[in-house]
């Protein structure tokens, strides 16, 4: 405004640089962290990991018998516990912005969508991977301290294959939550279908199914992730039975990922690039 | 420089822009005057390129708003103050715009200042804030990049009077440095503080526009006389049209005319001037009498 003289004709530059890649994704890695949701997500995340991991040392010192590994640690408390609410930031990273109206601002800031969206699903992956990361150091601090507490020598039993299958479950179901979220553009929707599709069916559903019929064993695995992975994990069935594990299991895990992380993601981009921003 | 052409938006069976067509010229500032659903929203979210229309163009600076680069660094835009994250702070909204366009952080501080948010104030929730803070930080968030063209949509809406005169300065200040500013209200008298030209819009159409003078030049003049009664009978007898308006009269002439017509027929006059605002106010209500929801016409309502 400075140089501009009172009827100087007002102009736009179109040769200077747009916004740059790395800068949407630095603003959106910040705005999941920066209200006030996101913060109560991250507390009562702490709290139930504090709480899970006493119970676990109240376990092992109480119980001479209790012993938990390295492994325990690292798939059955610490992924666990921080994959269980923190998918929500994935859904609330989209969704968020609809619900509060921001996506006016933001498509305003940059008008190509598909940019910011992609940044939002960076930000979200590289998220999903600090956390596995944190969930392997804070295994590694769990098994030493479980050790001491019962008295036993701590067993460093980490598996490769076990890792690195937990962290494609993990991807897609950030994904997933990321998807659905752009998909109806609506965090209490999202929030229960991810919740449903992700934690409700393979409890209370799929679990009986599958113990009780033999065609539910061939069939779970290409709808959920979790009894995807097990066979190319583990090489053992969901009953125990050592399996052949073959290109047929491997493939069988892209099937759960297309239906539930795929497609709502391949849609719910095409839903942001088509809907009127109001 | 902001240039619509032939524009339409049909929502289903209701047109919102209905073939608007304007320029906002730089050093002026454009106010788009109509009542609520008149189309003035839609229009500015299709020059911000967030809704796409059915016909015709919207450009800015001959540009389409989405092939701007760093947009928030030429173009200001408010188009909802309401429309924040209610969980992030004042400060921290203006942080993520101050990031994504790439400017210093002593930005966000320079505008807190400008539009009178305090420290304290600015690091609040914004589901603390009144409308009036609202639309501060609205303000502060499109000026923050140093635009040259600004887009509001109701800007003034919630500010208290004082308020209202803060934001005329500061887009006077603005347009006089040769920027072009864009903004809309449905209250006549903030568009009647703010604006120098003067857009009114009615069900998706423009109905008049032009600077305020041009405006009330069809206005006429207000008059009051002692004897109101023989005063219409001896204008009306010039063949001058007359109707009642409040206390007095408004006469489509000039005041030298009345004053004449007044002092051959020898009636005392109480009052004689340009129909100012009573007179745009009137034509804001005929204009979109027609246009309007309830379709009453309230004599000397909404001001």
């Amino acid at each position: 405004m400075s140089t501009a003289t009172p009827t100087a004709p007002v102009t736009i530059d179109t040769t200077r640089p747009g916004v740059p890649f790395a800068r949407l994704l630095k603003v959106e890695f910040r705005k999941m962290f920066d209200t006030r949701a996101s913060r109560w997500l991250a507390i009562s995340t702490g709290i139930l990991l504090v709480l899970v991991t006493a119970i676990v040392l109240l376990v092992v010192g109480l119980n001479d018998n209790a012993r938990v590994s390295a492994s325990d640690w690292y798939l059955g408390v610490m992924v666990s516990v921080l994959s269980l609410l923190l998918p929500v930031f994935a859904i609330l990273s989209v969704t968020g912005e609809w619900g509060q109206r921001s996506h006016l601002t933001l498509f305003t800031l940059e008008p190509r969508r598909a940019r910011v969206v992609t940044a939002k699903l960076v930000a979200v992956t590289s998220f999903a991977l600090l956390l596995l990361v944190l969930a392997f150091a804070l295994s590694a601090v769990g098994n030493v301290i479980g050790a001491a507490v019962g008295g036993y020598d701590a067993v460093w039993n980490y598996d490769l294959s076990e890792i690195l299958w937990t962290v494609v479950a993990q991807l897609a179901y950030f994904w997933m939550a990321f998807g659905l979220g752009a998909l109806v553009l609506s965090t209490p929707i999202a929030i229960v279908i991810f919740y449903v599709v992700g934690l409700l069916l393979p409890f209370m559903v799929y679990a009986p199914l599958v113990s009780i019929f033999e065609w539910a064993r061939d069939i779970v695995p290409f709808i959920d992730i979790n009894y995807a992975i097990t066979e190319p994990m583990t090489g053992q069935d969901f009953v125990g039975n050592t399996v052949d594990v073959g290109a047929l299991e491997y493939l069988r895990v892209l099937s759960p990922v297309v239906i539930w992380s795929v497609i709502p993601l391949v849609l719910g981009y095409l839903r942001i690039m088509r809907d009127e921003v109001k | 420089m902001i240039t619509v052409e032939n524009l339409s938006k049909t929502y289903g069976q209701f047109r919102a822009v209905d073939d608007i067509s304007f320029t906002c010229r730089p050093g002026a500032v454009t106010g788009f005057l109509g009542p609520n659903g008149a189309g003035k929203s839609t229009t500015m979210r299709i020059i911000a390129g967030l809704t796409l229309p059915d016909r015709g163009t919207a450009t800015v600076g001959g540009v389409d708003y989405r092939d701007i680069p760093n947009p928030g660094t030429q173009v200001g835009v408010l188009l909802d103050a309401s429309a924040q994250h209610a969980g992030r702070t004042g400060r921290e909204i203006l942080t993520l715009s101050a990031l994504t366009m790439g400017l210093p952080m002593s930005r966000v501080d320079e505008m807190l200042e400008l539009v009178s948010l305090t420290p304290s104030e600015s690091k609040r929730r914004v589901k603390n804030y009144s409308l009036g803070m609202r639309q501060r930080l609205g303000i502060a968030n499109a000026l923050i990049g140093d635009p040259k063209i600004l887009v509001l949509d109701e800007p003034a809406n919630g500010l208290d009077p004082a308020g209202i005169h803060w934001m005329r300065s500061l887009l006077r200040t603005y347009a006089d440095r040769g920027g072009t500013v864009l903004l809309s209200s449905h209250l006549l008298h903030e568009i009647e503080i703010i604006a120098d030209e003067i857009m009114v819009i009615g069900q998706g159409r423009i109905v008049a526009s032009g600077t305020k003078a041009e405006l009330l030049q069809g206005a006429g003049a207000f008059v009051q006389a002692t004897d109101n009664t023989a005063l219409t009978v001896a204008l009306e007898q010039s063949g001058l049209a007359v109707t009642t308006s409040r206390e007095g009269l408004l006469v489509e002439a000039e005041p030298v005319q009345i004053g004449k017509v007044a002092a051959a027929a020898g009636i005392a006059l109480v009052e004689l001037r340009p129909a100012d605002s009573a007179g745009l106010e009137d034509m804001f209500l005929q204009l979109t009498a027609t246009t309007q929801r309830d379709g009453a016409v309230t004599p000397g309502g909404p001001a």
